[in-house]
């Protein structure tokens, strides 16, 4: 005979139900957060009465007191202009600087899978010996040793080829004579025209079954495009030259904004050169096999095949560099580079509050990072293989 | 589910023995999914029933809810007179009462074979060490393997790591043992290993309820086998009357496929 | 041999240029170096200000004590190196133990020859052999368990943890005795990363186990905070530490400069640290956990018996990545927060009297770079190995 079943509605004690243990606990640990965060607000309030000054956004309107190098920020100018100065000399050496690591990693590291043994050891050696040093001592090294000791003075700089100056005032190199944003607009052109001939070559090619050699054409259609409307505008290349004690003419990087460049590219394109050769690792071997018994050349198996493939394992391991790259910009500020961190240092030294100053900048970085990640993510969606 | 359904799949076997699990108008839907719909259904004390169906009928969703690792939403699930609820001490009840063996062994890698068995008396049931480990190498002859007990669950063929699964389970002492498609993960050679550990079992007098696609085995040992589909039982029988002579259709569209 | 070059470095006309090309540039570098380090270079700034680059101003009567508990350390590695070889393994002659040996730590001893040779005292050369039969010393008891019974009963750990406890009691002397202001130099570095390495892995376990929970509310909670520090530059958090900190703590406290960088560098770890330990969780099978509840463990029971020692294990060399940039990551210190470090007295001996504006700098930042750099490829070297010997690996 079976028992009746018992009836599920009796009470729960409340200390053994789930439910209520879950909802328990969070309320507890929020609990505990708040009493710590109130604990650090107060001790935050006893302290900023004590030492009067005042801890509101008011000194971003107080004139800066401070120039800043390369530029032609006035001293009298807002302290919140300050800070929109140091963050573009951020955006600057971030976006420079993530350039050309990519470009020196990527070379590196395919470097470090070439079956030339030399290329290859030579390659591993810069990886290990870079990625081991403290990025700190590679830009005091650029700044102190190279900058500062190396390069000549003005008087004696040095002109390779006669196209550059270099001394320890900085690097001086031949630059467009024109307006700036004509320039841009086009390149931009150039580039919209030079992606539509890669379009048509593509689109010819599947047509007719003869090669692309889209890239080709469309590098080709850029560079000429360029060049017709340098002649055309009557734009010019400026060489720079010394001119009692300073350089004139061409674009002139300032000492520090190099040091902290070199040091930059130099330290992340070791990290990004590992990258590239284990993501090109990565892809599985059966693959390259499949091409070989395709019969596709050893450079049709790398665009088509390998490197795609390697290009989306890759992707969240560059992203993250990139990010890397732009937070150690800060450390520009120990070499005297005014980005935004030194702008930040900098100020509170002249008299503005600590806290406000630095949690502003920390901020800033905050929405670089952020913004930088949604970035790469789209990237990374984009490239996802289309699973069942 | 039909009248004759409801009737055969709450009727336990042996009606003097009492129900060891009862589910009682027991729904699961997952996000928009409904995985169980009005479970009605009954175990008996050392009753052996085998639940078979076409993938995505429910069956592993059905076991699962027994011991809590997936959360009935409506229903009343009663292991061994423990209600199944959001009372924390009715589930870890309930646990210690039910033992799984997985499709997956998911035995502890980083733990000897031995450790893996001897774990439950040691950290659920508070055994001291070396009690524990005596019930462990038991246990380990019962399935027939002492001689791997150092070794790590890696070293082990997956017949044998699906017999130390068997063992862990059942070194708890459970009132009733749940097997969710035990040898659907391993090499066809090995099969038949584990399925006669798994028949011992049941001449030994432990009630099973036993998921899989193995239909000789549920023959053999079944003592009533349910169907299910669309997360519905929609037959019971004994082995002779599923198998022979099923009543209901989708029974029938189901068994012509495989048998 | 002459199929080997053809094959390795002039498979064709182009490989043939670059081989010759690399060559010119190898040739280049090693005569360069070899010149400085041999020739040219003047290391007497290095020499003279040898022991401010590895201990700063510490006390001379305690440096005897701070030699002690480097020994005690040092043994201690000796155990733990021994520790996990197992009773039967085949025993190895002396010149294949050497063998391996200099392979490993090699560099470590190279570059300790160099700095005991340019300290050029002898007391320098007595404390380097004493560390060597420190290290040996240890080494052997530990092979001494393997062939007593009774001692090798004691599980690996358990031996390593015990042994621990003699060195640990010794820098706790040292430190109670001389103050921790005259600290500097390397060996503050490798203090304070020591230290937050150590202080910050509970909380980047909490920090991962909170990320992936359940529970709305901790969920949240852990992923501001990660997602927040992670985002944050360590050198504008160093800043911040040191002229916000003491607004945040009652005004009777001073905090110093070490406790200022340790506490940032802690908090800044524990959030890396979380997002390594949550993948080494998330690798872990779910049927894992549903087994452990299948059984009846409890949920704590499941994450410290089955799932986190699993997790930990299997990122090992992650967290040692991660270590080794803390490591290097010390030197920020000592730009933010004018802590007496190694490369701040880098850069602080080329303005010395004797030694201004000689353009020593390549000098004193190549003794440091090697310093650095030595400890990064030898440890990651290291990690290589374990990785391979536990035959893990999740990055």
């Amino acid at each position: 005979m079976t028992k009746p079943l018992p009836s599920a509605s009796y009470k729960i004690p409340i200390w053994r139900n789930i439910k209520f243990l879950r909802i328990v606990f969070q309320v507890s640990v929020i609990f505990v957060v708040f009493l710590i965060l109130n604990w650090l607000w107060g001790n935050y309030q006893i302290n900023v009465a004590r030492s009067s000054i005042p801890t509101d956004l008011r000194f971003l309107d107080n004139p800066a007191n401070f120039t800043i190098p390369g530029s032609d920020f006035d001293q009298s100018q807002p302290v919140r202009s300050a800070f929109v100065e140091g963050f573009f000399n951020t955006l600057r050496v971030a976006f420079i600087g993530i350039l050309l690591a990519t470009l020196l990693g990527t070379l590196v590291g395919i470097a470090r899978l070439s079956k030339n043994y030399l290329l290859n050891k030579l390659a591993a050696a810069y990886v290990e010996v870079i990625r081991n040093l403290p990025l700190l001592l590679l830009l005091t090294f650029m700044n102190l040793a190279v900058v500062l000791q190396t390069f000549p003075r003005i008087e004696e700089a040095w002109k390779p080829l006669d196209v550059m100056v270099i001394s320890n005032r900085g690097i001086a190199i031949p630059w467009f004579v024109g307006s700036g944003t004509n320039l841009a607009a086009v390149i931009f052109l150039a580039g919209v025209i030079a992606y539509l001939v890669k379009k048509l070559r593509q689109k010819h090619s599947d047509r007719t079954g003869k090669p692309a050699r889209d890239i080709l054409y469309s590098v080709v259609t850029f560079f000429t495009l360029i060049a017709v409307a340098w002649f055309l505008l009557g734009y010019g290349l400026e060489f720079p030259f010394v001119d009692d004690r300073a350089t004139s003419g061409g674009l002139r990087l300032d000492p520090s904004f190099f040091a902290l460049l070199v040091a930059l590219v130099l330290y992340t394109s070791s990290q990004i050169a590992e990258i590239v050769r284990g993501s090109i690792l990565a892809v599985h071997k059966g693959q390259g096999e499949a091409a070989d018994a395709l019969a596709l050349s050893a450079s049709q198996k790398m665009r088509i095949v390998i490197l795609p493939q390697a290009f989306r394992i890759a992707m969240p391991a560059l992203g993250n560099q990139y990010l890397n790259l732009i937070k150690n910009s800060s450390l520009g500020a120990s070499i005297s580079y005014f980005e935004l961190t030194q702008v930040a240092q900098i100020t509170v030294g002249n008299g503005s509050p600590a806290v406000p100053a630095f949690t502003l900048t920390l901020l800033v970085y905050l929405s670089i990072s952020f913004f930088t990640s949604l970035v790469v993510n789209y990237f990374n969606r984009k490239l996802e293989l289309v699973e069942r | 589910m039909s009248e004759k359904a409801f009737s055969d799949a709450t009727k336990i076997s042996d009606t003097t023995k009492e129900a060891i699990v009862t589910m009682d108008g027991v729904y699961k839907r997952f996000k928009d999914f409904e995985a169980l719909k009005n479970i009605n259904f009954k175990v008996g004390k050392q009753e052996v029933v085998v639940v078979i169906g076409p993938s995505g009928s429910g069956k592993s969703t059905l076991i699962r809810c027994i011991n809590r690792l997936e959360q009935h939403d409506a229903g009343t699930i009663v292991v061994d007179g423990t209600v199944l609820s959001n009372d924390l001490r009715n589930i870890q009840e309930i646990r210690k009462e039910t033992g799984m063996v997985f499709q997956s062994f998911n035995l502890f890698p980083h733990l000897t074979v031995l450790d893996n068995v001897a774990i439950g008396p040691r950290r659920v049931r508070n055994l001291a060490k070396s009690e524990a480990e005596e019930i462990a190498l038991k246990l380990l002859e019962r399935v027939k393997i002492p001689e791997q007990a150092g070794k790590f669950p890696a070293q082990l063929s997956g017949g044998q790591q699906q017999r130390v699964a068997i063992a862990r389970a059942l070194a708890m002492k459970p009132k009733v043992m749940l097997f969710d498609e035990p040898t659907s993960a391993l090499d066809p050679e090995m099969i038949n290993e584990v399925l006669d550990a798994i028949k011992e079992l049941a001449n030994e007098g432990m009630t099973m309820v036993v998921v899989t696609h193995e239909m000789g085995f549920a023959r053999e040992v079944a003592d009533r086998v349910v169907f299910m589909a669309d997360g519905e039982i929609v037959e019971v029988g004994t082995p002779e009357e599923l198998f022979d002579s099923p009543r209901e259709e989708r029974t029938k569209k189901f068994l012509s496929q495989i048998l | 041999m002459r199929p080997w070059l053809k094959q390795n470095l002039f498979r064709s006309y182009l490989d043939g240029v670059l081989t010759v090309v690399s060559a010119a540039i190898a040739i280049w570098i090693v005569v360069q170096i070899f010149t400085f380090v041999f020739i040219t270079g003047r290391w007497e700034i290095v020499q003279v200000n040898i022991k401010l680059l590895l201990i700063g101003r510490f006390p001379e009567e305690h440096i005897g004590l701070l030699l002690a508990s480097v020994m005690a350390i040092a043994f201690w590695i000796g155990v733990t190196g021994g520790a996990f070889v197992k009773p039967g393994a085949p025993k190895r002659s002396v010149l294949e133990i050497a063998r391996e040996l200099f392979q490993r730590f090699g560099l470590i001893a190279l570059l300790g020859i160099a700095i005991v040779y340019l300290a050029g005292t002898g007391e320098a050369l007595v404390a380097g052999l004493q560390i060597v039969v420190a290290i040996v010393a240890g080494r052997l008891l530990s092979a001494l368990r393997t062939r007593v019974k009774l001692l090798s009963a004691i599980p690996s750990l358990l031996w390593i943890f015990v042994w621990g406890l003699a060195p640990t009691s010794l820098i706790w002397y040292t430190l109670s005795v001389s103050t921790l202001e005259t600290w500097g130099g390397f060996l503050i570095n490798f203090y304070i990363a020591v230290l937050s390495i150590v202080l910050c892995f509970p909380l980047g376990v909490l920090l991962a186990l909170g990320r992936r929970s359940s529970l709305p509310v901790i969920r949240l909670l852990a992923t501001t905070y990660i997602e927040i520090v992670r985002g944050a530059p360590l050198f504008v958090l160093l800043l911040l530490a040191g002229v916000a900190l003491e607004f945040f703590i009652p005004p009777e406290i001073t905090p110093d400069v070490i406790f200022r960088s340790v506490t940032v560098f802690t908090l800044f770890t524990a959030a890396y640290l979380a997002e390594i330990i949550r993948g080494g969780l998330q690798s872990i099978p779910k049927g894992q956990t549903e087994a452990g509840k299948a059984i009846g463990l409890s949920t704590v029971r499941i994450i410290g018996l089955i799932t986190l020692p699993q997790a930990l294990r299997n990122v090992i060399p992650a967290q040692i990545g991660q270590f080794i940039s803390l490591f290097k990551d010390t030197t920020l210190a000592g730009a933010a927060l004018s802590m007496f470090e190694i490369l701040s007295i880098g850069k602080a001996i080329t303005k010395q009297d004797d030694f201004l504006g000689q353009g020593l700098i390549y000098e004193s930042l190549a003794f440091v770079g090697l310093m650095f750099w030595v400890g990064s490829f030898v440890m990651s070297r290291e990690s290589q190995r374990l990785e391979k010997k536990l035959g893990v690996g999740i990055r």
